[in-house]
């Protein structure tokens, strides 16, 4: 039973990091690319925490739903995030 | 007998998710990162049956037979959308 709590542990890692990558990263295809992983692990989760009727539903939006509102979207506006400006300094006295 | 090849399975499915996970954080191109897409919808998939064995719950192959279905949807749109044709 110890490997399966192994493999638990291991794609919650997993999952965690891609989210870190999804949330940093500036292309934002990568990004969406990105959530599609996440729900793709995510599902493999709820189905090891015996939830298969959520797990269902997951699979069903998470992948298919999400990434192709999400592709339309960026098809419409743009795919690089500009850069964050800093706070200008304000003028001295 | 049948444990030990559950586990040596298991095993072989724990890399190829990790080396996939890999290519998608590391590829640099676009095309790299949704090829580890579908490739992680495959290893999934086989993954999830492997659970419902496991488990003996016979429920479990229903999510894998979505993944089936749909899993290939998300892949399709991200390659129309690098093709430029969506």
């Amino acid at each position: 039973m110890i490997i399966y709590i192994i493999l638990l542990l291991f794609l919650l890692l997993l999952m965690i990091g891609t989210a870190i990558y999804s949330i940093v990263q500036r292309d934002l295809l990568y990004a969406v690319i990105g959530t599609g992983v996440i729900s793709l692990i995510l599902s493999i989760l709820f189905l090891f925490l015996q939830a298969p009727d959520v797990a269902l539903t997951e699979a069903a939006i998470g992948v298919a739903l999400t990434t192709i509102v999400f592709i339309i979207t960026i098809r419409n506006t743009v795919r690089f995030e500009e850069e964050p400006k800093r706070p200008s300094k304000p003028a001295s006295k | 007998m049948v444990n030990m090849i559950i586990y040596i399975t298991l095993g072989f499915m724990i890399t190829g998710i990790f080396f996939a996970v890999l290519r998608f954080i590391k590829g640099p191109t676009a095309a790299d990162r949704t090829v580890a897409l579908d490739t992680l919808t495959t290893i999934a998939m086989a993954l999830l049956v492997l659970l419902a064995f496991v488990f003996k719950r016979f429920i479990y192959v229903d999510v894998a037979l979505v993944y089936g279905v749909l899993g290939f949807i998300g892949v399709l749109v991200i390659a129309r959308y690098l093709e430029g044709a969506l």
